[in-house]
């Protein structure tokens, strides 16, 4: 246990250098903060309030301290600490990429597992042809499809925005879709597998029902890899949807605020979604290998 | 297995019925189907205005974006304004006149009060003038408050206002300098909590989402129609433009020309936005004023006007001003297309095979200032200057464009839109000045001219030097003139609302109908 927790320290020691290192090579946000007739003397007067004059190793040196006692810098575009910019944000993100993998689980391993009992079926190819699509549109064009199709055309759901519950019923979708091909394609092989094993073929002659045998017995043993399919997906969505599906959606979370921090050049929060995105990533990955462990205790953990 | 595919079969069958359902009960967008949303019923919700960007800050003083000015003008006053001709008028001040060249008096109303109950008078004015003029202050109006030394309150209805020599645009200034409260706007966290004067007070921030507004019950002018309004934050164009479609929103800035036809209603109006292509006028091709003369000739600008923006620009009349603009000289004409006359021209100057050259252009900035380059480039090949395009994000396009015209890295031609909501000649000025900031064009004449008009109060003799200057630069281009652009809005069924000429959208002027 002690060891997956160093590993995670580390992965997010390796996250916050690569962040501090990338937006000292991008540029001086000074230049881009200032009015566009603005002279020398004022870019080099905003550049020393933002502290970007100062060497780099000073930076370096504030910006790990700052991480460490949760001071992550003011952001220069809305002018209050960083992290509280991200921090409004979470919820809204927390919540979109929950419903998303939910939908994406429900879709993927139920799929899955019918389609991987009986490979080879109508249900399995036409299973792996919706698979393949969800996996292989893009993020955005499916939402602003799924937007015309049942927000403007039917009217059943809201366009966009986090206005009340029916809201999160797009996004989710777009999410689950995209990611649900991903868990589908997995699950279904590993059940493929696992139901061509010999143990299936006793059961079955014992008198199992095909359903009892894949319920009872290759659920359980082809779980461990669902489980962490699932853990990994989840994972994948702090990477990617959270922001195609953030901005087409217009959802506030962390996706939008880093996206809309990034062309202001409002390199604090940026810095501090990335850092707040990366944690969760590795609480995700800690969380997902303790459910591993639970659910087997045969895996020992070094 | 036969229960497996009779099952998945049937699964199919009630797929394809829903998906013909949910076609057929689709259809256009204008029958009232019944959504609980939008409809000429529904008077009583807020009227929703769709922007791409946040706002950083609802201080009005600090920003000069669109998208926070569409939330602020409606809750700031200014103590000047514009009418729907663009001509100035009294809003907070009832009335102004200069004391001399260099201080200004401003009679101000007497029964105006802030949202938060401070009264309007002249200390409040000179405070809110004082306080965007302080070099401490960070603001982006820069332009707006240039010459202005100082102001204070003379007695409890009148303010005075300090300047820096003769400034004839002070009045001009005025309309852009808004009135915040000595007490409030003191507070660091005026950004958040906006106090104006205005027809409407500020209600709540949602980050991310929205800023909503009511009306104000103690308004000095007029009650507005529509009681409470809010600012949505959709930063993609496509879902706003859905949002439309779908009557959650009544109003989206910056739609597409070929977009016009899915909005409920559009309306476009001739915008104070003109595009050009600045020239490098200190790199050898570029010297000679017969060679930028014949650059101009060699663009048809009709033809990019008609198929790039769907007949939303117009050429620009020999100048980077309307009819209504301070400084516009009436003789001048666009440049014709004459390709022709452009090769002679070139010829003459020199350049019987042309020349290559680079055009820099901003990506995702000006709307389809890409294709409109492309088309530039075909029909410079066409007189023999080879044009490279070169594509740069907005940041680095920005701090590139700026190299002086004389130093390395500086651009050759450099395309863009420039805004003139001053309705004043004097606007472009850093772009055509020697030691202009935005300048790579040096003509003595034109700074000679340029500075007299700047040394003046009398509007007449400005009005005819600047048309000098016009008249000049027709001869001698510090750019190719082209384009005047259409800004097109998409509205819902149940606004009824006319743009104005100068790019602000009051609340107080729209209803529903």
């Amino acid at each position: 246990m002690l060891g997956r927790l160093r590993d995670g320290a580390v992965v997010l020691l390796l996250v916050l250098a690569a962040v501090f290192v990338l937006s000292a090579i991008v540029g001086d946000p000074a230049g881009v903060m200032a009015p566009t007739d603005a002279s020398e003397e004022e870019i080099a007067r905003i550049a020393h309030q933002l502290g970007t004059d100062r060497p780099l190793l000073t930076q370096a040196g504030d910006y790990f301290g700052g991480v460490v006692t949760g001071d992550l810098g003011e952001s220069t575009w809305q002018n209050r600490p960083a992290l509280d910019v991200i921090a409004d944000a979470l919820p809204a993100t927390i919540r979109l990429t929950l419903a998303g993998i939910a939908v994406a689980a429900l879709l993927g391993v139920t799929f899955g597992v019918l389609a991987g009992a009986r490979p080879g079926s109508r249900l399995d190819r036409w299973a792996n042809v919706v698979a393949t699509v969800g996996l292989s549109v893009p993020t955005f064009w499916l939402g602003l499809l799924l937007i015309v199709v049942f927000a403007v055309q039917l009217r059943l759901v809201p366009t966009s925005g986090d206005t009340e519950w029916k809201s999160l019923i797009l996004p989710a979708a777009t999410v689950g879709f995209e990611h649900g091909g991903r868990i589908f394609q997995l699950v279904r092989s590993a059940v493929a597998e696992e139901v061509s094993k010999p143990y299936v073929l006793v059961a079955r002659s014992r008198g199992l029902s095909h359903r009892g045998v894949v319920g009872r017995h290759v659920l359980r043993n082809s779980g461990m890899l669902i489980l962490t399919t699932v853990g990994w997906e989840y994972v994948r969505l702090w990477g990617g949807a959270v922001f195609a599906v953030e901005v087409v959606f217009a959802w506030p979370g962390i996706g939008q605020t880093i996206i809309t921090a990034t062309d202001r050049q409002d390199f604090p929060v940026v810095q501090a979604g990335v850092i707040v995105a990366g944690a969760f990533v590795v609480l995700a990955n800690l969380a997902v290998d303790v459910l591993y462990r639970v659910v087997d205790r045969r895996v020992q953990v070094a | 297995m036969r229960q497996e595919s009779w099952s998945w079969r049937r699964g199919l069958l009630v797929v394809a019925c829903l998906a013909m359902v949910a076609v057929a009960c689709g259809g256009d967008d204008d029958d009232s189907s019944g959504g609980d949303t939008g409809g000429s019923g529904d008077d009583a919700e807020p009227l929703v205005i769709a922007v791409g960007t946040e706002p950083s800050t609802l201080d009005v003083q600090a920003v000069n974006d669109r998208n926070a000015r569409v939330f602020t003008s409606n809750v700031f006053e200014s103590m000047l304004g514009r009418d729907d001709e663009a001509e100035i008028v009294p809003v907070l001040a009832e009335s102004y006149e200069s004391v001399d060249d260099s201080h200004w008096q401003f009679q101000l109303r007497d029964d105006v009060t802030f949202h938060n109950g401070e009264p309007f008078d002249a200390a409040a004015a000179a405070f809110s003038i004082n306080r965007i003029i302080d070099p401490a202050y960070e603001t982006q109006r820069t332009s707006y408050i240039e010459g202005i030394v100082g102001a204070e309150a003379v007695d409890e209805y009148t303010v005075e206002i300090e300047t820096d020599g003769p400034n004839a645009t002070l009045p001009i200034q005025m309309t852009q300098i808004q009135m915040v409260p000595p007490e409030a706007g003191a507070q660091p966290d005026f950004g958040e909590n906006p106090v104006g004067t205005g027809p409407y007070e500020f209600v709540e921030w949602q980050r991310g989402t929205k800023i909503s507004a009511r009306a104000y019950a103690d308004y000095w002018g007029e009650a507005p129609e529509i009681g409470e309004f809010s600012v949505d934050v959709i930063p993609d164009a496509q879902t706003a433009l859905s949002a439309l479609q779908a009557g959650e929103v009544d109003l989206v800035l910056d739609i597409l020309p070929e977009q016009r036809d899915l909005a409920p209603e559009s309306v476009s109006v001739p915008a104070t936005e003109f595009s050009y292509i600045a020239f490098n006028t200190h790199i050898p091709e570029l010297e000679d004023p017969r060679v930028r003369v014949a650059m101009n000739l060699a663009i048809d600008k009709e033809l990019i006007a008609e198929t790039i923006y769907g007949g939303e620009a117009a050429p620009q009349p020999g100048q980077m001003l309307t009819e209504d603009m301070l400084g516009y000289n009436a003789d001048l004409e666009a440049f014709p297309y004459d390709p022709d006359e452009a090769r002679d021209l070139l010829a003459d100057a020199g350049y019987p095979d042309g020349f290559a050259i680079t055009l820099n252009v901003p990506i995702g900035r000006y709307s389809k200032l890409e294709e409109a380059a492309e088309v530039v480039a075909g029909q410079l090949a066409e007189v023999g200057i080879e044009a490279e395009l070169n594509q740069l994000e907005w940041n680095t396009f920005r701090e590139d464009g700026r190299i002086p015209g004389t130093e390395a890295g500086a651009m050759d031609l450099k395309f863009a839109w420039n805004s003139n909501e001053w309705f004043d000649a004097s606007r472009i000025i850093s772009h055509i000045t020697c030691d202009g900031e935005s300048s790579k064009y040096c003509n003595p004449e034109v700074d000679d001219l340029m500075a007299e008009a700047g040394a003046t109060l009398d509007q007449d003799a400005r009005d005819e030097l600047y048309q000098e200057v016009w008249a000049i630069l027709d001869e001698n281009p510090h750019a190719i003139y082209m384009l005047q652009q259409n800004l097109i809005y998409g509205l819902s069924d149940r606004l009824e609302w006319t743009p104005r000429l100068d790019d602000e959208y009051l609340v107080s002027e729209m209803a529903f109908g």
